[in-house]
């Protein structure tokens, strides 16, 4: 196990290589350069100057000793600095991290409070119209676009009923119950569409487990249906659920752009959409940089986690 | 399923019937008939194909059916209610939602076909050489396909956008860079997906007696391994479809899409936002749009699914 381990380690480094490349590329592809943004403010286009600053910002050598260098400096936590705020991006960066994995988590733990027993209902069930429903109610959750859903829940919940605030933020450290009004239409957007996925992953995989032979063992042996399903079933069929929510979480964390900036949410995905919307480049390559990083290892993480709750994997 | 064969009889019968002109209008016919009863084998897949079908008959007649200019404004008429002259009702600025909702559509589909088109095209071959010469170069190409998978959602396009938004691209050149952009993120799950049943395919006999005969790694690789691992493709591609149509959708609600006046469906239901309260009808038909392709899509995929592998229909 540890050797695989470590192996499992050792293939991030090209995961991370072309990543930053990737990241690094997108910079180096923008029109113009940082030079023209600096001669363009002094209204001064003297070309012994463009010199002096293309010498002082290194853009006099070849691309692979830029990536070097800039490679060298992200290492270190530099990630430069925010064009509009002035401020260093990894700064910038941290201060959304706890709002989107707030929202992140919550968010999953609904859907899977959701998905686990509504799928497994709909296994044991199977064509009835508890089944149908869930398949149904499953198909659609996937149509929806997220942004629909979450502007006719605004719609219903803060301006019909007036019963949630439509946007905004209170950071659970400060009013845990009170950040709890903003949290739930956010979480529930969040809820509702990953459960479609994993309420027709957990049906299947449920379905899968129950046509399995230990099943009619644990039957015959007299082992009552609640204790077939309870104990054994779906504690099998539980192993790429799981997966799945790790993998969800991990896309979560790097793509809840479009719900945090519906609902005003202060969290990562929202600062790298201002940062695209005000142009600053520093803040966009770092934020790719880093939820990219982030999804990485969370990746590797529900990968041991997948070996080590289904030993019977093989290790390769 | 005791009347499994009955159907069988059926499109025999209308082979016979139909005209044959020529041997290749006839085997057409017979390929169309037996597609016809495949699909309705699965309930699921056959309405997903008729909503499909219905999908591509107003992308396809758009230009006849849309009974205004989708980009003219008339003041006068502004967030009307639906009537016999606006069949939805007009937006904020007067346009004719309806042929807004048309016109949006077909672009729309056009640009999701075109993505996945794109990803297929550069995916499989990816991924059914990769794994057929195996061994190192196997594990150097997926190594690039996890670095690509790395990306977490719309990130990646989210860089693609905002370089067109500096180069300044408009208009149709805007639509390549993101056609490009959701092409290469499906890139890697094409080529994986290839990649995985290529290792299965390539144990079976049929490879062993063309490398027998003496045809090149090349040629087994691509005509006669990639055409025995379509199916899975197919599906998959199919509920591709519908993601890249939520992800275009996402991406112009956000005001990252097309710039308008374009008719977009994600840009109009952003623009309908403002007006959430007083005329709640302008966002619901950009929405129900997206709704109805993207499930018809994901209904025709999951039937697809069921009748090109029966044993996952048993679940």
């Amino acid at each position: 196990m540890l050797a695989y381990i470590l192996r499992r380690i050792a293939y991030l480094v090209p995961v991370l290589f072309v990543l930053t490349v990737v990241v690094f590329t997108f910079v180096e592809m923008l029109p113009g350069n940082i030079i023209d943004t600096l001669v363009g403010t002094e209204g001064n286009n003297d070309p012994e100057v463009r010199k002096i600053l293309e010498k002082e910002y290194g853009l006099d050598q070849p691309v692979y000793v830029r990536y070097a260098k800039w490679l060298y400096r992200t290492m270190q936590g530099d990630l430069g600095t925010s064009l509009v705020t002035r401020r260093p991006v990894a700064v910038e960066l941290m201060s959304g991290i706890p709002a989107t994995v707030y929202l992140a988590v919550v968010g999953i733990s609904l859907s899977m409070l959701i998905a686990v027993p509504l799928g497994t209902i709909a296994a044991v069930r199977r064509n009835t119209p508890i089944d149908y429903t869930a398949q149904v109610a499953s198909l659609a959750g996937i149509s929806i676009p997220e942004f629909w859903f979450a502007i006719l829940c605004v719609l219903l919940f803060s301006l019909y009923l007036g019963w949630l605030p439509s946007s905004g933020y209170v950071s659970p450290f400060v009013d845990f119950w009170g950040s709890l009004k903003f949290l739930i239409l956010p979480a529930a957007a969040i809820g509702f569409r990953q459960a479609a996925y994993t309420t027709r992953l957990t049906r299947s995989s449920m379905l899968d487990e129950m046509n399995k032979e230990y099943v009619d063992t644990a039957r015959s042996l007299g082992f009552s249906e609640r204790k077939v399903i309870f104990k054994y079933t779906l504690r099998n069929a539980m192993i790429p659920t799981i997966t799945i929510s790790g993998l969800q979480l991990a896309n979560l964390l790097g793509g809840t752009v479009v719900l945090e900036s519906i609902f005003a949410w202060p969290g990562v995905g929202r600062a790298i959409f201002e940062a695209i919307i005000q142009r600053d480049y520093p803040l966009i390559q770092a934020g790719v940089l880093v939820l990219g990083v982030i999804v990485v290892t969370i990746n590797l993480l529900v990968d041991l986690t997948y070996r080590l709750l289904n030993p019977r994997v093989k290790l390769g | 399923m005791a009347d499994l064969d009955s159907p069988r009889i059926a499109y025999l019968d209308t082979t016979q019937r139909a005209p044959a002109a020529s041997p290749r209008l006839r085997r057409l016919t017979v390929s169309l008939a037996n597609a016809w009863h495949e699909l309705r084998k699965s309930r699921t897949a056959l309405i997903g194909f008729i909503m499909l079908a219905l999908l591509f008959a107003a992308c396809v007649a758009t230009p006849v059916i849309a009974t205004h200019d989708p980009v003219k404004q008339s003041y006068r008429e502004r967030l009307a209610p639906p009537s016999a002259q606006h069949y939805l009702g007009t937006d904020r600025l007067g346009r004719d939602i309806y042929s807004r909702l048309l016109w949006g559509g077909r672009r729309l589909v056009a640009i999701a076909i075109l993505a996945v088109t794109l990803g297929l095209t550069l995916g499989v071959p990816y991924g059914v050489l990769a794994s057929y010469y195996g061994g190192r170069t196997d594990t150097i190409a997926m190594r690039f396909v996890d670095g690509l998978l790395a990306f977490p959602g719309l990130l990646l396009y989210l860089l693609f956008v905002t370089l067109a938004r500096e180069w300044k691209l408009e208009g149709i050149y805007n639509d390549l860079i993101l056609v490009s952009a959701l092409g290469f993120a499906f890139m890697p799950e094409a080529a994986r997906l290839a990649r995985g049943s290529v290792l299965v395919e390539k144990q079976k006999e049929y490879v062993e007696a063309s490398r027998a005969i003496g045809d090149s790694n090349l040629s087994i690789a691509l005509r006669q391994i990639l055409p025995n691992i379509v199916s899975p493709l197919i599906v998959n591609a199919t509920v591709r479809l519908g993601y890249v149509i939520l992800i275009v959708a996402a991406l112009s609600f956000l005001g990252l899409g097309t710039p308008p006046p374009t008719p977009d469906w994600g840009s109009d239901l952003a623009a309908a936002r403002d007006y959430m309260e007083t005329a709640p009808l302008i966002a619901a038909f950009p929405g129900l749009a997206i709704c109805y392709t993207v499930l018809a899509f994901n209904l025709f995929g999951d039937g697809l699914r069921d009748i090109l592998d029966p044993r996952l229909a048993e679940r």
